[in-house]
């Protein structure tokens, strides 16, 4: 058969060649490794900029430049002034009064005043934002603004942790001129932000980048260092990772545990904090279905507990990130984090004897045990538990699959995806066991009280999901409340974990933290709150 | 014709309903995207009020047609906005992906399909097959961290992530080849199983015109091999492979969900992913509407070219 005469060679070097050349071609324009300028990987895009509409924690850590907060807080979870110059507490704890900066601007030149504060508080944050909704909406009687530099929160009791709750995140303070008289919702200045913060917003193109530039007439003297900020949206974690070593981002703000130590090699600088924009302080935790009759005797749930190793879930899972639980509160908020409790500690033995009193027999041969005389448990009933889990926590299910088969427990395990895992845990209760990254936040009043308090056994995303209930308990947390003294907030705390522990409804496995990573040619970061705000980028 | 282009509507109708009800029956709802975590029941209510999610799914699905007859695709839950504003501002960046991988993937099919063709059984033949079969058989996504890792990360040649540099205010020519240096990796990865799709058919069809007797009857007249082969061969060879290029539109944009992911790239891929994670509905549902709307188009296409190539198909 004859060929034909086709042009082949040229066509395919022409093919190979123009990978490389489009490659060296276009970067006109790039910010790229520019002294000034910080780019910053984000997992999402984060829809809008409004951080006092949501608590979804995209939004906070796309937005928390734009915005500040009554006050800041120091890594020990102190407040110190931000658009507070100062505060007093009267009233033992009823009346908090607090003296703002004077001559702060809003991004749009207008004059920051009480009236912003009070719009926010009352107009947005109690009606949109989740935490100051659950938590100050139930207690806060009114805010007033006796002159445009003070503003007064009256509670209806004595309320101690307000200081906690007015950062950035929990409290971002909105322009009231922009806002008041429109659905904060759907307000052009929700996705066009105009704030107070140390940078203003410059462009969004969506899924692609935030542009961000200083704010030359920000209320810091000296701040911010950097001239642009660039957030660009890159989906996948490895991906962000190679992005940081190819030089197209600066600053990441989660690194997978097998990639730090790659990037530690290669120079970068990896910060570790328990804070995060989305929720800090937070325990993987476990919880049992306390609805069921398989959880009734605290002794099975005893049992479960030394059946699980906890320093391999440290060192497998997280690669050493975190450190083991031993309080139901974190070690991050050390005012009411519990010393010398005696959680259960890994011991087979132990597991296995106190599963044979409840009556869980394992016969001879068999692999997984069955109930005899167990109440409220027909006689012959396996000890099957159905594990409820993201699909982004199966690496847990496994290791915990591996730990409890080995005491006779047939665990089951069952990924949901994070819509349905709410539906089925928090509305259906359709589950033995699940786990959850309780986050307990700046205060325990914001983050821990949620899920042990009986009223809050309700269909509600990451409330008490083991629908546990205790009067004492329940008591102990509002007497936390109400005390404004520390001291005795912390022996509060510590007598209410004392009792977690002994009736555990839940089982605290590890603190994690996350860990940031950045190019070494930015620095003097901050791990909490505004955190480019000192920073600085050299070329 | 005009009754081909008839049923578009009704089937556009059905799928919208379909994935209307598969949505709502699917468990999960997007009370997390709209009211966060933390929040007490009553606000949980009142958001589901506020966005109708508390009425029943036939009077939702007939309000939600109401409002589509109207243009209204509804306020998408996560960005505030109208869902379908949110959608269109993506939709640029996924056609100009899709549309690099359909002409990739088909001149670089039709090529590759021709060359083992008239060389079958040689090295040629068999080094196409190897490469074909070896992309068809690759999941888009190890391909995509292949080429991020090779081509990108240890060569340099591209950009790792995205589909401009960052922070770029490039214009004219200097951001257009910006966006093509950015686009090369994603649109060859997404192209690539389309392209062993079509080498593959475009192989076998030629080598059976090649023996046909008109292709016999051509060389018997002396013409050049090189129009034997294009004039005579591929063309009626290019029947089945214009059938697989429109049919397969719908599995290109299904790839364009995995690819933009692993490559950033700011499409209705990435937007269905997460607002599938969030619930999102009206984008959802937006989605459905352009996707369903897009391949029945690429179909009634995909018929018209197949008539023309072919004079004896007509539609009545």
């Amino acid at each position: 058969m004859r060929r034909p005469n086709l042009p082949l060679g040229p066509i395919a070097l022409a093919l190979l060649a123009a990978g490389p050349l489009l490659g060296c071609a276009g970067e006109a324009g790039t910010v790229l490794g520019r002294p000034g300028v910080l780019v910053v990987g984000l997992t999402d895009d984060p829809g809008h900029l409004n951080p006092a509409i949501t608590t979804q924690g995209g939004v906070h850590t796309a937005a928390t430049v734009l915005y500040n907060g009554l006050v800041g807080l120091t890594p020990e979870l102190e407040p110190t002034p931000e658009l507070a110059a100062s505060w007093e507490i009267e009233n033992g704890g009823r009346l908090y009064r607090f003296r703002l900066r004077d001559g702060v601007t809003w991004h749009d030149g207008q004059p920051f005043t009480s009236a912003d504060v009070d719009y926010t508080v009352e107009r947005v944050l109690l009606e949109y934002h989740a935490r100051a909704r659950a938590s100050l909406g139930t207690v806060l009687d009114s805010v007033a603004t006796p002159d445009p530099l003070t503003v007064e929160f009256h509670f209806r009791s004595p309320y101690a942790p307000l200081l906690q709750q007015l950062n950035v995140h929990e409290a971002p303070i909105l322009p009231r001129h922009l806002f008041e008289g429109s659905d904060p919702l759907t307000n052009p200045a929700t996705r066009a932000p105009v704030g107070t913060g140390p940078f203003r917003f410059d462009a969004h193109v969506p899924d692609v980048e935030i542009r961000y530039v200083a704010n030359r007439a920000y209320f810091k003297p000296g701040l911010p260092r950097l001239e642009r900020i660039v957030m660009r949206v890159i989906p996948d974690a490895g991906n962000q990772v190679l992005a940081l070593e190819a030089g197209e981002v600066d600053w990441l703000f989660g690194v997978p545990g097998p990639e730090q130590e790659r990037l530690a090699r290669g120079g970068f600088d990896l910060v570790r904090s328990g804070y995060a924009a989305g929720g800090s302080n937070c325990i993987m935790t476990l919880s049992y279905n306390l609805d069921r009759p398989v959880f009734a005797d605290p002794r099975t749930r005893r049992a479960i507990a030394h059946g699980i190793d906890r320093r391999q879930v440290l060192e497998r899972i997280l690669f050493g990130e975190g450190r083991v639980a031993d309080a139901p509160i974190s070690s991050g908020i050390s005012f009411a984090h519990a010393q010398g409790l005696a959680l259960p500690e890994h011991d087979r033995a132990e597991a296995v004897r106190l599963l044979g009193e409840v009556g869980w027999r394992l016969e001879r041969g068999a692999e997984v045990r069955r109930a005899r005389s167990v109440p409220g448990v027909p006689d012959g009933t396996p000890l099957r538990i159905e594990f409820v889990h993201f699909p982004v926590y199966a690496s847990y299910a496994r290791l915990l699959r591996a730990q409890l088969t080995a005491i006779g427990i047939d665990f089951v395990s069952r990924p949901l995806e994070p819509a349905v895992f709410v539906e089925a845990v928090f509305r259906q209760r359709d589950f033995d066991m699940n786990i959850v990254s309780y986050c307990n936040m700046t205060d325990p009043e914001v983050g821990v009280r949620r899920m042990y308090v009986s009223s809050n056994i309700a269909p509600v995303p990451f409330s008490n999901a083991s629908a546990y209930r205790n009067a004492t308990v329940d008591s102990l947390f509002d007497a936390a409340r109400s005390t404004v003294d520390r001291a005795a907030r912390g022996r509060a705390y510590g007598r209410l974990q004392e009792i977690l522990v002994e009736e555990l409804p839940y089982f605290w496995l590890v603190e994690t933290l996350s860990t940031r990573a950045h190019n070494p040619r930015c620095k003097d970061f901050l791990v909490y709150g505004q955190f480019a705000e000192a920073a600085t980028c050299g070329g | 014709m005009a009754r081909r282009l008839l049923q578009v509507v009704p089937a556009a109708a059905g799928i919208v309903t379909l994935a209307f009800v598969l949505v709502h029956a699917a468990p999960g709802e997007p009370v997390l995207a709209l009211a966060g975590e933390f929040g007490d029941a009553a606000y949980y209510d009142d958001m589901r009020a506020r966005f109708g999610l508390d009425r029943p799914v036939p009077e939702r699905l007939l309000t939600y047609f109401a409002r589509v007859l109207q243009g209204d695709f509804g306020i998408s839950y996560v960005h505030g906005r109208p869902a379908m504003d949110v959608i269109l501002e993506r939709l640029p960046a996924t056609l100009l992906l899709t549309i690099a991988a359909l002409v990739l993937s088909t001149a670089l099919g039709l090529g590759l399909g021709t060359l083992a063709a008239v060389r079958r059984g040689g090295i040629a033949d068999l080094g196409v097959s190897a490469l074909v079969l070896g992309l068809f058989a690759a999941p888009v996504f190890w391909l995509g961290q292949l080429a991020i890792l090779g081509l990108a990360y240890a060569l340099g040649w591209f950009p790792v992530q995205g589909m401009t540099t960052p922070g770029s205010d490039a214009t004219g020519l200097a951001r257009l080849a910006d966006v093509a240096r950015h686009l090369v990796l994603p649109a060859t990865v997404l192209a690539s199983q389309q392209l062993a799709a079509v080498a593959r058919l475009t192989r076998t069809g030629l080598a059976h015109e090649l023996e046909s007797d008109h292709v016999r009857a051509a060389r018997g007249k002396g013409l050049p091999e090189r129009v034997v082969v294009l004039r005579h061969g591929l063309r009626r060879a290019l029947l089945p492979v214009v059938t697989v290029v429109g049919a397969r539109v719908g599995f290109l944009l299904s790839g364009a969900v995995v690819v933009e992911v692993v490559f950033a790239w700011p499409g209705i891929g990435r937007l269905m992913l997460s607002s599938l994670a969030a619930r999102d509905l009206p984008v959802l549902m937006g989605l459905f509407f352009i996707v369903a709307f897009t391949v029945l188009i690429a179909n009634l296409l995909t018929d018209l070219l197949y008539a023309r190539l072919d004079p004896r198909i007509r539609y009545g």
